[in-house]
This record gives structure tokens, C-alpha cells and sequence, in this order.
């Protein structure tokens, strides 16, 4: 049998295809990991178009063939939203290009996004087995080729949704809001989204910058959450305008899910941190990302970037906040960390791209007074020089500041970057537990302190990843889908040693298995058997 | 030829009739049909268009009803309608606005955001006053800068805010502290109202102190005379009540009074400041509500930080209210300098646009 339908009622077409030909071998697949076109560095600090281009469909096709189709799939595990990886890549390269984005968008509703900004070489990039001779498969990469292709086209995955009678508050519209929601909204819950700003997306809207995320693609792939029935309340800061209890009591809603994330900017507490051109890196993308700052005067909203931009910390932020500093116009921009690249937090290819645009790179160093320039500005750093003693906590080598090695470092703006902690306003206006840094307390299925409110993301884990916070979503819709007694679909019910049952039947045929199809598609009349007219 | 496109005849006279899609026949019938009280085709025909039209319309507004909730929606609503303004003088004006759930939370000492048009910036506003059951809050602004300017040109009844979210800051604690002083100056004045309000209804005696630079900028007097047991008035000039800045006022009060238990005062930091050093001798209990630059105002951006007692805090999320005594004013005052060449920038340009479109 070359056809059929697998668990997830999705035809498997093609699979006595496979068969017959040669199986790909490490040796057979394509050595080298296709590159991915790049806008060159010269050009892109001039704008804030992508630096990453994309793959053009001769690229994917030919990274499709990297890839091994293992069996046990360690990848799949390894993502944090469990996307059937080889599952996908495979459609890729039967130029099913319709039903690899199906697959995706069956567990993350944000392919284009999370190609872009997932830390893939941490994760299933990370535990694929190319890796081990090769550079492993560039699964990041084809997932945006595909989540865009998506896009351009105007495909959507919108399932046949059973309605169950719950309703379902999300708070904030971050990554962990946005997963949680899309599982639940095809659930069949009807789910309302509240967001504290005046546009949703959270950290993809303020925090990433257009040339890494363009705001184009967020719409889009929010506007495909709104598709699946969530609707998406902006202006509305839960804690404040109604509290937790409230929605779970008076307003009605069946469970909450609370994924308001960490964005509380840490600073030193140095002196001279009240001066002019001092600030957060989260007030710097704020203003530029969310309110357009860099087009001031024709946006309200100003910003002041210096000639001399100086970056504390070397985290995803950091790159982050260098690079629009960049775009802004500003002469020379430095990183400054207090341990080495080893140990920096962001992504060699956050690194790279920056390192290429020009910004310097002070490692070991780290500043202990801002300095006046005599009408309340700051006009240079005094840093001190660090080495790396025996390792902390973290695993990581402490650093240790050198006794006698102060030095000025001119700087007209310097810009925070050296973490962030737990959004207060829940804290402050629900009785949910908390746990000593202030992050939200909750128990391993994500359940917090009140029954029937959960918590997934920053706000429970501290600062981390766009994906790990869609995972943590993900795992709450889980959680609530059990509290509430919901059948949980992704599951395909298979009785006990069912697997052959009297007279040769699959006792399975009789359950109802939902065919995703696209809402535009009409089921085929069933032919007639015994049609007489292919005889005669 | 024969051209009877969605024309029929009954008798002799023509009629125009549109079949409705089947999922819109329990709302509007099976079709819609209209004479055209003509018997001359050509006339019918010309007369057609127009109620083709007029039909298709009701079909499509029938089809948005019945699709309304599974529609993709609109991010943002149409805005936050402005209900009502009043002008208390050239600078200083009022804005009613409908949002009965921000009515409904609202607390004295919070604020809101406000962002006026698309491109515009997010401004924090003290809520002035809120009726829980006309569903409205109050916001009190002066025409300072650029925003707040154009706004009094474009803001009037019936007319939208592009984004107004609230409340937002720790309400006031008000505890019935007995005699309790409250100051306002100049667009405190309205900021402080709620919280006098408030106190009076919990029990408090209360002395109102508000300071204006003269007698034709006074306003609210009524409202402060139904909630205060005293109200002081102080004016720069001396046309009304005390002649001098509200310290006068506290001062007279304080003579007055041996028992004040607390004091409140909002206003610019160089009144707040020069109410905490009133109080400071007679150690009394002085809060202030504090007015640093902010961007989200939910705790994210840290532009409003402030020191407090030593201490950095936010005063979006651990505010806006804090012990008057501990509040560092000249790193406050220093910091709303921050912006001040592109305030100038911005108002220029603006001013600039005006005057050119004014040109023909």
C-alpha cells in the first residue's frame, strides 16, 4: 500500500515511494550546510532591512536532501515544541510545500518567526546526527523558507474546531501567551488574549528589532491566531483593570493563563546611572521597535543615540541594542562584558553578525562609575579590567576585577543590557504564589497556587527564549486542556491490544479521526464501489 | 437589447430583485425586491444601479453580523471616544472619556497612557475623576509640549484617542488618617481631586490647599468645596485667597491645625519639593505623586526611575506615590530634562507644518 492516512489523519503519500529508492546515506546527502544569503554588512547598518535573506527554493531543496529522515528522530524531542521535524523536511523535499507547512503550523503556530529567532543550534540543530561527521541539517533555516512561503502565499492551518463550552483568559500576548492560546483556540475554547500594550506580539513586538524580526511577519502570523477564533484585546494591563481573581470568578472565564514575561531592566547601581544617555537596552528597542523612535519628529516619540555607544552586557539584547544603535547612525559602538566570548550569553550568529557590522568588542571589562560631562550627561565610563577566577554557579569562570586597572572609556551613551526580572504587576495585584525572586510559582504542569491559573515563560522561568516560552505555553494549554476535562487532541485514541480485531478489522477505523483539511476544501463524494464505469 | 439584469416586471410596473446567499435568508428573506415605479425599461434601467447597490450593501452588513466573531478582528478598536472638554483657560483643558471598565477600576493616585494618534508617544495622565456609572474618566492636561498641544487642538467631543490603557500605578493608600492636607498646584489641581474625594468619604477631615497663578485660572472650586471641611485657595498674584505659592497655605494650615496627620501633595517637583521641606519640621507624613518621563509605563523601560530613600524604584509600577521626605527631587528634575532639545525640535516642526498648511 503506497497511500493511507497516518494517526494524525494526514494522507501519506509517497511512502512506497521512499521505499524504492536508494536509502540517503551521510556519505549520499550533500557535505556542505547551505549557506543562507546575507545582506552585506556594509550595506545593511544603513537600513533596517533583514540581514538574513532567505533561502530561494533551489537552497531548500537541497538542504531537504541533508537531511537523514531518521526514524527515532532525536530533533524532535530536542525542540521545544515538539515540531515533527523529519516529518516536515521530508514534505520539503517532495516539494509538498502545502502539507510541510501544515505539519509545522500542527505545533507552532509561528514557523516564520521562530526560523528566525529560535536558538536552533541549542536545540534540535544541536542532537542531529549529520552534526556529528557534518554540519548538522539547517533546520532553522528551512522552517522560515517554508513558515514565509506560508505567508506569501496566504496559507492557513485552521483545523476543523470542535467548540467546548470553556472560556479562557490569556494574559499577555508574548510567545508563551500566543502558544498557549493557539492550542487551546483549536481546542475549541474561546480564548481572549489581553495585552498591556497598544499592539500585540510582547517581546516580538518591542524587543526585536525589525532587521531580525520585520514587524510584517509578526502581523501576519498574529493575524493567523485570530483566524483560529482568539481574539486579541489590546490596552488592557490585567492586574490593574481587573485582577486574576476577577477573571477567574465575576468575568467568567473557566482557566487563566499567565505569561507576562520578565522585562523589569536591571541596572548596576553604580554611580552616575541618573545621567543623560543613560538607559535599559529594553527602553532603547522599546522606543525604537514599538514607537518608532528612529523616524522622530514624524513619530512623537524621541530617542538620543550618541557617537560613542557603549553596551553593557553580551546577551541576545545586547546584540540587539548594538545593532540599532548601528542602524541609528552612531560612529562606534562597543560591547562591553565582563567575561569573555566563551561565556557570553548570545548566539554565535548574533555575535558574528555584529562583529561584521563593527561593533568592538571589550571583553574582561566591566564599568564602575559613569562619568559627568558638566551639564548632566554622561561623558565617559571608568571601567575596571577583569579575569576569570574559578567558576560560579552558572558553571561559568566568576569574574574578578584587577586591582589597579581603572581606566576611562569615553562614552556618550551607555546602554544597559545585564538582564532583566519578573514583571511586577501580577505580583503585586493577585495573591498567586511567588517565588523569592518574584517570579511566578508553579508546579511542573505549570499549575500555580490558584486553581485553574497557570503560568508558562519568563514569568515563571526568568529571562530566556522566544521557543522556550512557546513550549512553556504549550505545556500549559496541556495542563488546562486536563483541568478542564478536555479530550486532548493531538492524541489519537488506540484501545489496549487493538491493534487487529475480529475478522480481520482495525477497530480504529471506527473512531472519528479529524482530517485537517484547508477550509476551502470540499470532501470528494465517495465513489460508488462497484462503479461499472472504469470496466466498462 | 435586452438588458433586464435584476428586473422583473409585476403588472406593468418594473421591480429590481437580488437573491440572498442562503446562509443570510433567515436574516433578510429570500430576496430583496423593490419597485422601481416605472413602466418605461429605460428609465428602470438607469434607476437600477443605485438599488443594486443599496441591496448588495445590507447583504454585505447582514454577512458581518452573522461573521462578526469569527472574522479576523481589528488589533485596535476604533479608539477611545472623548465624550466630553472643557477649557479652564488657554493652557489648561479637560477631557471626558468613555471607558466604563477604566471607570470601574480606576482608584485615586492612578494614571494612564495615553497615546493621541497613530504615530503619536505614550503619555502618562493622572486620573482627575472617574464615574463608575456613566462609565467615564477624567483626565486634566496642559498644553506643555508638542503632544499635548496638538491634542488640545484635535482633541474634542466626539472625537478618538488612539490607545488609552490604565489604570495603571499603585492606588493611593488611604488610610482614614484624620486630618489629612491635600495640595494641588496648577494641573495638580485636578490630580489631587480624586483622593480628596475619597478621604472625605472615608471619614477624613480634610483640608484642601490649591495653588494658581491667578483668579482667572482657578478652577474646580465647587467640586473642592463639596469634599474639603477647609480649602485654602493661594494665588501667585494674590487675586484670590492667599497671596503666595501653596507653602503659604500649608503654612497657614499647619498654624491652624496641631493634629495634621498627613499631607499629599501633586504638582511640578518644585512645589512637591518645597511642600516635603513644609512638612519636615513638624514631621509630618508627606506623600508625593511623581511624574518622570516613561515609555510603556508597565515596568519594561525604566525611564522613570527614580531614587527614593537611596533606592531606585519605578515609578510606573512602584508609584507614582512616595514618601515626599525620602524622594531625591534633583535627580527627578534632572532626568525630565532629558528630552528637552528634541521637545524643542519636536514642537518647532510641528509649529512649522501648522503654519504651512495654513498657507494656501
Amino acid at each position: 500500500m503506497g497511500g493511507g492516512f497516518d494517526g494524525r489523519g494526514r494522507a501519506l503519500i509517497g511512502a512506497g515511494k521512499l521505499a524504492t529508492e536508494t536509502k540517503k546515506t551521510i556519505r549520499t546527502i550533500p557535505q556542505e550546510r547551505t549557506p543562507i544569503p546575507e545582506q552585506p554588512a556594509s550595506d545593511r547598518i544603513g537600513n533596517f532591512d533583514e540581514v538574513a535573506l532567505g533561502y530561494r527554493p533551489e537552497d531548500a531543496l537541497r538542504e531537504a536532501e541533508r537531511c537523514l529522515l531518521c526514524k527515532e528522530a532525536a530533533c524532535v524531542p530536542a525542540c521545544p515544541v515538539a515540531i515533527d521535524i523529519p516529518g516536515f523536511i521530508e514534505r520539503i523535499s517532495e516539494q509538498d510545500y502545502r502539507g510541510a507547512y501544515d505539519i509545522l503550523t500542527d505545533a507552532n503556530l509561528l514557523p516564520a518567526i521562530c526560523g528566525r529567532v529560535c536558538p536552533q543550534e541549542d536545540q534540535c540543530e544541536l542532537v542531529c546526527p549529520v552534526g556529528d561527521v557534518l554540519e548538522p541539517v539547517a533546520i532553522g533555516r528551512l522552517e522560515r523558507w517554508i513558515g514565509d512561503m506560508g505567508l506569501e502565499e496566504g496559507w492557513h492551518n485552521v483545523p476543523h474546531i470542535e467548540p467546548v463550552p470553556y472560556r479562557i483568559g490569556v494574559v499577555g500576548s508574548g510567545p508563551a501567551g500566543i502558544a498557549c492560546a493557539a492550542d487551546l483556540a483549536k481546542a475549541g475554547c474561546e480564548v481572549t488574549i489581553f495585552e498591556a500594550l497598544h499592539a500585540p506580539g510582547g517581546v516580538l513586538r518591542y524587543g526585536i528589532p525589525e532587521f531580525r524580526l520585520p514587524n510584517e511577519v509578526i502581523d501576519a502570523e498574529m493575524e493567523n491566531l485570530t483566524r483560529l477564533g482568539v481574539e486579541i484585546q489590546c490596552n488592557t494591563v490585567v492586574g490593574r483593570m481587573f485582577t486574576i481573581k476577577q477573571l477567574r470568578t465575576e468575568m467568567g472565564y473557566d482557566a487563566v493563563f499567565i505569561g507576562t514575561g520578565a522585562g523589569t531592566p536591571r541596572f548596576m547601581g553604580i554611580p552616575g546611572e541618573a545621567l543623560h544617555g543613560v538607559l535599559s537596552a529594553n527602553e532603547l528597542l522599546t522606543r525604537c521597535n514599538l514607537m518608532g523612535a528612529l523616524q522622530f519628529p514624524k513619530y512623537d516619540t524621541p530617542i538620543t543615540i550618541g557617537s560613542h555607544v557603549a553596551v553593557i552586557g553580551s546577551g541576545n539584547t545586547a546584540m540587539d541594542a548594538m545593532r540599532v544603535s548601528l542602524r541609528a547612525g552612531a560612529e562606534k559602538v562597543y560591547c562591553v562584558y565582563r567575561r569573555t566570548r566563551q561565556e557570553s550569553p548570545a548566539r554565535e550568529e548574533e555575535i558574528t553578525h555584529a562583529e561584521e557590522e563593527g561593533v568592538e568588542f571589550h571583553w574582561l571589562t566591566a564599568p564602575v562609575e559613569l562619568l559627568d560631562d558638566g551639564e548632566g550627561a554622561v561623558r565617559a565610563m571608568r571601567c575596571i579590567r577583569m579575569e576569570l577566577g574559578e567558576p560560579d554557579d552558572s558553571g561559568r569562570r566568576r569574574p574578578v576585577p584587577i586591582p589597579g586597572s581603572e581606566y576611562e572609556f569615553e562614552a556618550d551613551t551607555v546602554v544597559y543590557a545585564i538582564g532583566t526580572t519578573a514583571n511586577k504587576v501580577i505580583g503585586q495585584t493577585s495573591e498567586l504564589e511567588l517565588d523569592e525572586r518574584g517570579y511566578i510559582a508553579t508546579d511542573d504542569d505549570l499549575s500555580t497556587s490558584m486553581a485553574g491559573v497557570y503560568a508558562g515563560g519568563d514569568i515563571v522561568t526568568g529571562a530566556a527564549t522566544v521557543i522556550l516560552a512557546m513550549g512553556a505555553g504549550r505545556t500549559a494549554a496541556g495542563a488546562i486542556k486536563d483541568y478542564l476535562k478536555i479530550r486532548d487532541t493531538e492524541v489519537v485514541y488506540q484501545p489496549d491490544g487493538a491493534k487487529e480485531g475480529p475478522f480481520g478489522f482495525d477497530p480504529r477505523e471506527r473512531n472519528h479521526v479529524r482530517l485537517r483539511l484547508p477550509p476551502d476544501h470540499t470532501v470528494p463524494e465517495p465513489a460508488l464501489s462497484g462503479s461499472g464505469s472504469q470496466e466498462g | 437589447m435586452s438588458d433586464t439584469r435584476y428586473l422583473f416586471k409585476r403588472g406593468k410596473t418594473w421591480w429590481v430583485k437580488i437573491s440572498v446567499p442562503p446562509s443570510l435568508r433567515p436574516a433578510l428573506g429570500y430576496d430583496l425586491r423593490r419597485s422601481l415605479r416605472t413602466q418605461d425599461l429605460e428609465t428602470a434601467r438607469q434607476a437600477r444601479s443605485q438599488v443594486v447597490a443599496e441591496f448588495r450593501e445590507r447583504i454585505a452588513r447582514a454577512r458581518r453580523e452573522l461573521d462578526g466573531p469569527t472574522d479576523p478582528k481589528p488589533v485596535q478598536a476604533d479608539g477611545y471616544q472623548i465624550t466630553a472638554r472643557e477649557d479652564f483657560s488657554d493652557v489648561t483643558y479637560l477631557l471626558e472619556l468613555s471607558h466604563p471598565m477604566l471607570a470601574e477600576a480606576a482608584q485615586p493616585g492612578q494614571f494612564v497612557l495615553v497615546i493621541s494618534h497613530e504615530h503619536g508617544e505614550r503619555i502618562p495622565l493622572t486620573i482627575a475623576d472617574f464615574d463608575r456609572e456613566a462609565g467615564t474618566i477624567t483626565l486634566v492636561v496642559q498644553a506643555v509640549g508638542k503632544t499635548t498641544r496638538e491634542m488640545q487642538q484635535r482633541c474634542v467631543a466626539g472625537s478618538t484617542l488612539h490607545s488609552v490603557v490604565g489604570p495603571m500605578g499603585i492606588p493611593s493608600q488611604l488610610e482614614n488618617a484624620g486630618k489629612t492636607v491635600f495640595v494641588g498646584g496648577g494641573l495638580g489641581v485636578a490630580s489631587i481631586y480624586p483622593q480628596v474625594r475619597a478621604a472625605q468619604e472615608a471619614g477624613a477631615y480634610v483640608i484642601g490647599v490649591v495653588g494658581f497663578r491667578n483668579r482667572e485660572l482657578i478652577f474646580w472650586e465647587d467640586k473642592f468645596n463639596r469634599y474639603c471641611d477647609q480649602l485654602i485657595i493661594c494665588t501667585d498674584d494674590g487675586s484670590a485667597g492667599i497671596h503666595g505659592l501653596v507653602t503659604k497655605g500649608i503654612e497657614a494650615a499647619i498654624e491652624e491645625h496641631e493634629d495634621i496627620a498627613e499631607l499629599v501633595a501633586i504638582g511640578p517637583p518644585i512645589m512637591m519639593r518645597a511642600c516635603a521641606e513644609a512638612t519636615r519640621p513638624h514631621g509630618i507624613k508627606t506623600t508625593v505623586s511623581l511624574n518622570p518621563i516613561m515609555v510603556d509605563g508597565t515596568g519594561m523601560c525604566g525611564g522613570c526611575r527614580v531614587i527614593v530613600g537611596g533606592e531606585m524604584k519605578f515609578a510606573c509600577v512602584d508609584g507614582p506615590e512616595f514618601d515626599g521626605h525620602q524622594v531625591d527631587f534633583d535627580h527627578l528634575m534632572g532626568r525630565l530634562r532629558r528630552f528637552i532639545e528634541q521637545e524643542k525640535q519636536a514642537l518647532e516642526t510641528w509649529a512649522e507644518g501648522l503654519t504651512g498648511a495654513a498657507a494656501p
